[in-house]
């Protein structure tokens, strides 16, 4: 993304003046006598001092331990646009109470205990907390984990994420929900902004507290304060808002082969079967934009394509799967039906004087689809149905790319601020919410075209509350170290803000990587969520099999790798969708006491259970890696080398050998996870595969691990159709517990289970399923070991006991 | 033969390899440790190299051995094995609740079919490439002795030059001879010889005051950036000077001293000053007349905006990014120009000047002076003739036309394909273009390179250094080359932008020794 397509603070009048607003000497008051106390919130009128222009205050508290706050106009001349759909649903409301009014402080607190918001008084509050400045608002915040998002926000139209800041002991959040173009200015005293205190959740005055300054051009102050206090309460917190991503099929999961292009369906067929003829597992393959007739969305190139039916059947009957481009902007042609129908009823966004807006984009000229009419979404949807586009199936999935809305001719090469929306909104009230309504459109089409199959879609444009319906990439990246590295620190970013599901163009979308580039990136694409090679039709190709025989086979060892922890990603993600922890995380979400973790942003856990620093350097043989500490005074968790089961016992940095084929992880020491260790060409036929548990102990001898299957495709495990397992180890006995009634039908079983950081070596394994007892051999390994072919069933109670 | 007892998975070759000692145990296949032979296909991987699992999918680097009887065995990897897709045309490699239906027969059927008629077509092309091998070592021969035969006129030619070198040199001095002493006699009484002597000073004058006009920094240099200002030097009219424009005014250089700027640049500038006052308009061929004409013929394709070679540039720098039709333009240009005409000498000056009128014995001189000269130029000319045909065979003789020099008949012809968009060529030996089929100009997609065949040296060719694509790359081109009776493109493709991949098919690739040896092989395995 080129920055100077994008306008600066300067240089929009809003922002220029909003800016320059003091947090001192508020103009703004409360109006005595109109703070009213309810049972879950206050509210109260300010007004502006010197235009006497009225303003209705509300705070609410949430359950959850946090507040919404908000602020309109009391009689405005045009109603001010309030966002919608971001929220999962009405935010349930909690008990306000306000503790305290001694000497110019207000205490007050929901109803669990740790949530207090400590306002000093109403006055000082209003003045320090909040002032409104005609139509914009600022207030104090908390700084956030500020990773460098580079421009992509600009591109991906995610501003309205949560801003969370960590700091010892307290985590909170602040989520400003505004769909309007925003600007946030941090203001802080200290130098490490990441570890800066704020004043108003703890109480505490030690130091000035740091400020950021939100600057929307519209709409009104909807702020939510999530308090905490631990880093997992607040993305809780976050999500029990807006929501969670869905449990994805498996296969979305494995690993994607994409190219802007697949020229034509021989390509696509030849693709598939040298993954094959190399043994490299690849579950779906998928077509940018030029697949279809000139840009026409839910067509075919027939010359091409000419049987794009048996193109897919080619990769189905291997069980791979299909993704194809569906972009929101519709080419301009009378004689392509999607056109012709949304002219005919008006579905196309219109211009001030009320025309159909007309931009240019990939076909050409183009128009765009007013997804905020709920019309406009249901006809989207329709169009999805088989009996329409029949030239897909429902193991077809979707690619919504474009949808900021991209306008070639437009100013900030989206679509001009005076656009008119559904509801008479203009398109400045609403821009970063239109990606957000398209997929609401998609994700409907493709559940209402098959109900029973969890639709995957992929988009670049995203609102809070978007991870109901799509994954996301970061966007156009380069085939750089930097944008590897920046890789991980966007979505460990969109991660903490509610957006596990997340990914970067292996190798770099724009340019040629060189080798070494390339295997670095698949061997660090392989821990982000979302596992997907991309690149521009201007580069050249870059599948494993054109590069030296090393290359292919490094990336060969590293996709591997990336199927045989599959059962930990699905795991996690099942676990997402229950509880809104990440699947991802950042070191401070686990180690909110160890300030040096604060700041570290390349690396990041895979839930609790794995620690990984890619090599993201080039030429290196050595990488540093940090171990955070469990508490301030240096105590670490244990961490075992998932290759070697080499131990890390201290906290802090060592620095590690890496070869070529080395990336750095480690499993910590008292977790248990489920990995999958045969190899398969798509991970749909591992289905029946056994699993490996690895057990890495903790200084007590103990570890605990869960495992979540289902049949990884359909909503069955709504209706309780899975099995989710916690596996506890201590005193040399492993076994199970279910997490609700084992549910689902499986063939697959235990095929092995490796055991590191025992004291001694045991000599042999008993294990009792169904008062039924079995010896097994445990077998001595470097560092571990093995205990051969348990051949438990998946569905049924075991104790597992090492005999010495 | 199929009864010999071995594991699943494992071929009747490496059967003998499966057995149980007595003790019942078996060892790994790489040595590294012995396991209980029940172990064997127990569904658990116990050997690192995989052999103890050769009919489960249990091992990563294991191989599961399909018999396929009917047809041809194969080794597939354990990823593949119970995965519940059908890939041994026997279908061992699933479960029987799979049920993959035994395709074998038929699919060796269709094999057994495939390959007669590859056998027929090879045995038919065979006949074809021999008529096609004879062809070219005839070709080789012809160009050998042709070569002789050159060499032996090259000596003859040479030799003459020195003579009618030595005879020109005669003629001229008596000329110059001549013609200063009528110059001696007439000084006073022609003022137009006068007026003639006088130019050269004029033309000095001129470009010396034109000079200090350009050299805004007075430097004491005339520099590109400095000529780029003048619109009148816009050669091809489209509104700018480009650097190139004000470097061919330069002789190439960034920037030239009043000598360099005198005596090579200011030619070339004056003629377009003139046509921007008006002075000038380019000769017509009905306005030329004799030597004038000859030796201005170059010169117009350099000033006149409307030439071809102009016309090429103007299409560059348009967008086209085509720099094969400049390049071409170029190489047109050198071969209509007279090597010895230099362009300053092709002023208006020249041309307008009357030649003065000599006594008949000057004339005489003169006459023979250019009788020498000519005679001298017909002889250059003959040397020239021959080294480029010299040049030319040994470029052939310089490819590679095959072991049986079966290729060489190739050279020198031209294929196409059409597709919806494009007509591709392809010029074996030579080069390989693109044109498309709403018109506009041909792209280069490669020159010859070379055989890059792997294992199979002459079953592919690379054209190399197309035309340079946008924001990429030279174009390049591969040719597949396969046996068939008639020589054809059967397929062109562009998997990577700008890399072009050409299917092609000609009876110079039946080699059936070859294609019957690899039959053989196969026979073997089986």
């Amino acid at each position: 993304v080129d920055p100077s397509n994008f306008k600066t603070c300067e240089q929009s009048s809003f922002c220029r003046r909003s800016r320059k607003v003091q947090t001192s000497g508020s103009k703004y008051a409360l109006i005595p006598g109109t703070l009213n106390t309810y049972a879950d919130s206050l509210t109260a009128d300010l007004v502006n001092k010197e235009n006497h222009h009225q303003f209705a205050f509300k705070l609410e508290a949430l359950v959850g331990s946090s507040f919404r706050l908000q602020i309109d106009e009391k009689q405005p001349l045009k109603p001010r646009y309030r966002v919608e759909h971001a929220l999962k649903g009405q935010p349930q409301t909690g008990r306000i109470r306000v503790q305290r009014e001694t000497d110019g402080e207000i205490v007050i607190t929901s109803e669990r205990k740790q949530g207090r918001l400590v306002v000093d008084s109403i006055r000082r509050y209003c003045r320090r907390l909040l002032k409104v400045y005609d139509h914009l608002f600022w207030f104090l915040f908390y700084y956030n984990l500020c990773f460098n998002y580079g421009h992509s926000w600009q591109e991906t139209g995610s501003l309205s994420s949560p801003r969370i800041s960590f700091r010892p002991q307290r985590t909170a959040g602040v989520y400003w929900q505004n769909a309007a173009e925003t600007w946030v200015d941090i203001q802080t005293t200290e130098t490490n902004v990441v570890s800066s205190l704020v004043n108003f959740v703890s109480g505490s005055r030690k130091t000035p507290p740091p400020a950021a300054h939100f600057i929307s051009e519209s709409g009104i102050v909807d702020a939510f304060i999530l308090l905490g206090p631990k880093p997992l309460d607040a993305f809780r917190q976050y999500a029990a808002l807006t929501g969670t991503h869905e449990l994805p099929q498996l296969f979305s999961l494995a690993y994607h082969q994409s190219r802007w292009n697949y020229n034509d369906e021989r390509d696509v067929t030849s693709v598939s079967a040298k993954f094959d003829e190399f043994n490299i597992p690849m579950d779906t393959m998928w077509l940018d934009i030029e697949y279809t007739d000139g840009k026409r969305y839910f067509t075919w190139d027939k010359f091409k394509f000419p049987q794009p039916l048996t193109m897919i059947k080619n990769l189905t009957e291997l069980g791979r799967h299909l993704v194809v481009i569906i972009d929101p902007h519709i080419k301009r042609d009378n004689g392509y039906f999607f056109h012709n129908d949304c002219t005919e009823r008006g579905y196309y966004v219109k211009t001030r004087d009320g025309n159909d807006y007309e931009g240019w984009c990939w076909p050409g000229s183009a128009s765009y689809p007013d997804f905020f009419n709920p019309v406009v979404r249901d006809y989207y949807a329709s169009q999805y149905a088989l009996d329409k586009f029949q030239t897909v199936t429902s193991d077809v999935m979707l690619w919504n790319d474009m949808n900021e809305p991209s306008v070639f001719n437009g100013p900030e090469i989206t679509a001009p601020k005076d656009l008119i929306h559904y509801g008479n909104w203009e398109h400045r009230d609403v821009h970063n919410l239109y990606g957000h309504m398209h997929l609401m459109g998609s994700f409907a089409g493709l559940q209402q075209r098959d109900p029973n199959q969890r639709p995957f879609i992929l988009t670049r444009s995203h609102f809070a509350g978007s991870q109901r319906y799509a994954a996301i990439w970061t966007g156009d990246n380069l085939a750089d170290w930097s944008h590897l590295q920046h890789s991980i620190k966007m979505c460990l970013t969109e991660a903490v803000a509610g957006f596990s599901f997340c990914g970067a163009d292996v190798g770099g979308f724009f340019g040629n990587p060189d080798a070494e580039l390339l295997e670095r990136w698949y061997q660090t694409g392989i821990f982000l969520p979302f596992f997907r090679a991309h690149a521009h039709i201007d580069t050249k190709r870059r599948e494993p099999w054109l590069f030296p025989e090393r290359t292919r086979l490094v990336i060969q060892n590293a996709v591997l790798k990336r199927y045989s922890y599959l059962p930990l990603w699905y795991t996690a993600f099942y676990e997402l969708e229950q509880t809104g922890e990440p699947v991802i995380r950042p070191l401070l979400a686990h180690y909110p006491l160890d300030k040096e973790a604060f700041g570290i942003d390349n690396q990041l856990l895979v839930q609790d259970r794995l620690l990984v620093r890619p090599v993201m350097q080039q030429g290196v043989g050595k990488v540093d890696v940090y171990f955070p500490s469990v508490d301030d005074k240096k105590n670490g968790d244990l961490w075992y080398d998932v290759d070697t089961y080499q131990r890390q016992e201290k906290s802090g940095y060592v620095s590690v050998s890496v070869d070529e084929y080395k990336i750095p992880v480690w499993q910590r020491g008292g977790s248990i996870l489920p990995k999958k260790e045969r190899q398969r060409r798509a991970s749909t036929l591992m289905i029946n595969d056994p699993y490996t548990l690895i057990i890495c102990l903790d200084r007590q001898g103990k570890a605990t691990g869960s495992l979540y299957l289902d049949d990884e495709k359909s909503y069955a495990y709504r209706k309780g159709h899975f099995i989710h397992v916690d596996y506890e180890f201590s005193n040399g006995q492993l076994i199970n517990r279910f997490i609700g009634k084992p549910n689902y039908k499986t063939e697959a079983w235990i095929e092995r289970i490796v055991i590191a950081g025992l004291e001694r070596v045991p000599n042999g394994a008993t294990i009792t399923v169904n008062g039924v007892t079995q010896q097994l051999e445990v077998l001595p390994h470097e560092g571990h070991v093995v205990v051969r072919k348990p051949g438990i069933k998946m569905d049924v109670d075991f104790a597992l006991k090492l005999n010495f | 033969s199929g009864e010999v007892l071995r594991p699943v998975g494992v071929s009747l070759a490496k059967a003998a390899l499966y057995q149980p000692r007595a003790d019942k145990s078996w060892t790994c296949l790489d040595g590294s440790r012995s396991i209980p032979f029940t172990q064997i296909n127990d569904d658990y991987c116990d050997c690192p190299d995989g052999s103890d699992e050769p009919g489960t999918s249990a091992c990563a680097q294991g191989k599961f051995h399909c018999l396929n009887k009917g047809h041809q065995p194969i080794d597939i990897p354990s990823s593949q094995v119970q995965d519940g897709i059908c890939d041994c045309c026997d279908g061992s490699d699933e479960s029987q609740l799979v049920a993959c239906p035994n395709t074998c027969q038929e699919l060796g059927a269709a094999a057994a079919v495939q390959r007669r008629n590859e056998a027929e077509l090879f045995k038919k092309g065979a006949e074809r490439r021999q008529e096609l091998i004879t062809r070219g070592k005839q070709m080789r021969a012809e160009r050998e002795s042709r070569r002789l035969e050159l060499d032996q006129r090259l000596k003859e030619q040479e030799l003459l030059r020195t003579e009618k070198e030595q005879l020109k040199q005669n003629a001229e001095a008596f000329e110059t001879e001549a013609i200063d002493a009528f110059k001696e006699q007439h000084r006073e009484l022609d003022t137009d010889t006068a007026k003639a002597e006088e130019e050269p000073k004029e033309m000095r004058k001129e470009a010396s005051l034109s000079f200090i006009e350009y050299d805004t920094n007075t430097d004491g240099f005339v520099e590109v950036t400095e000529l780029m200002v003048d619109m009148v030097l816009d050669k091809d009219r489209n509104g700018v000077v480009t650097k190139e424009e004000a470097r061919y005014f330069l002789d190439e250089r960034d920037r030239v001293d009043i000598d360099a700027f005198i005596t090579l640049s200011w030619p070339r500038i004056k003629p377009l000053k003139m046509l921007a006052e008006g002075l000038f308009q380019p000769p017509t061929p009905e306005d030329s007349t004799g030597d004038a004409a000859q030796q201005t013929e170059a010169t117009p394709e350099k000033i006149n905006p409307t030439s071809p070679h102009l016309n090429d540039e103007q299409a560059d720098l348009a967008g086209d990014d085509d720099i094969e039709a400049d390049e071409e333009g170029d190489e047109d240009q050198y071969d209509d120009e007279e090597p010895d005409v230099g362009v300053g000498e092709a002023t208006p000056d020249v041309e307008d000047a009357k030649p003065p009128v000599y006594d008949p014995e000057t004339q005489r001189l003169i006459q023979q002076a250019n009788e020498a000269r000519n005679a001298l130029e017909e002889v250059e000319r003959s040397i020239r003739e021959i080294e480029h045909e010299v040049k030319e065979i040994d470029e052939q003789n310089g490819k590679d036309y095959g072991p049986n020099e079966e290729w060489a008949v190739l050279d020198g012809q031209c294929y196409t394909f059409e597709d919806r968009e494009y007509v591709y060529t392809l010029c074996p030996f030579d080069r390989t273009s693109q044109k498309s089929r709403s018109g506009g100009a041909e792209t280069t997609l490669g020159r010859w390179e070379q055989w890059i065949g792997q294992p199979k040296k002459y079953s592919q060719q690379k054209y190399a250094n197309g035309a340079a694509c946008w924001n990429g790359p030279s174009r390049s081109a591969i040719i597949n080359i396969k046996c068939s009776l008639e020589p054809k493109i059967t397929a062109v493709s562009e998997p990577n932008r700008c890399e072009y991949y050409f299917e092609f098919e000609t009876p110079a690739a039946c080699d059936s020794e070859a294609f019957q040896a690899e039959t053989d092989n196969l026979h073997d395995e089986l």
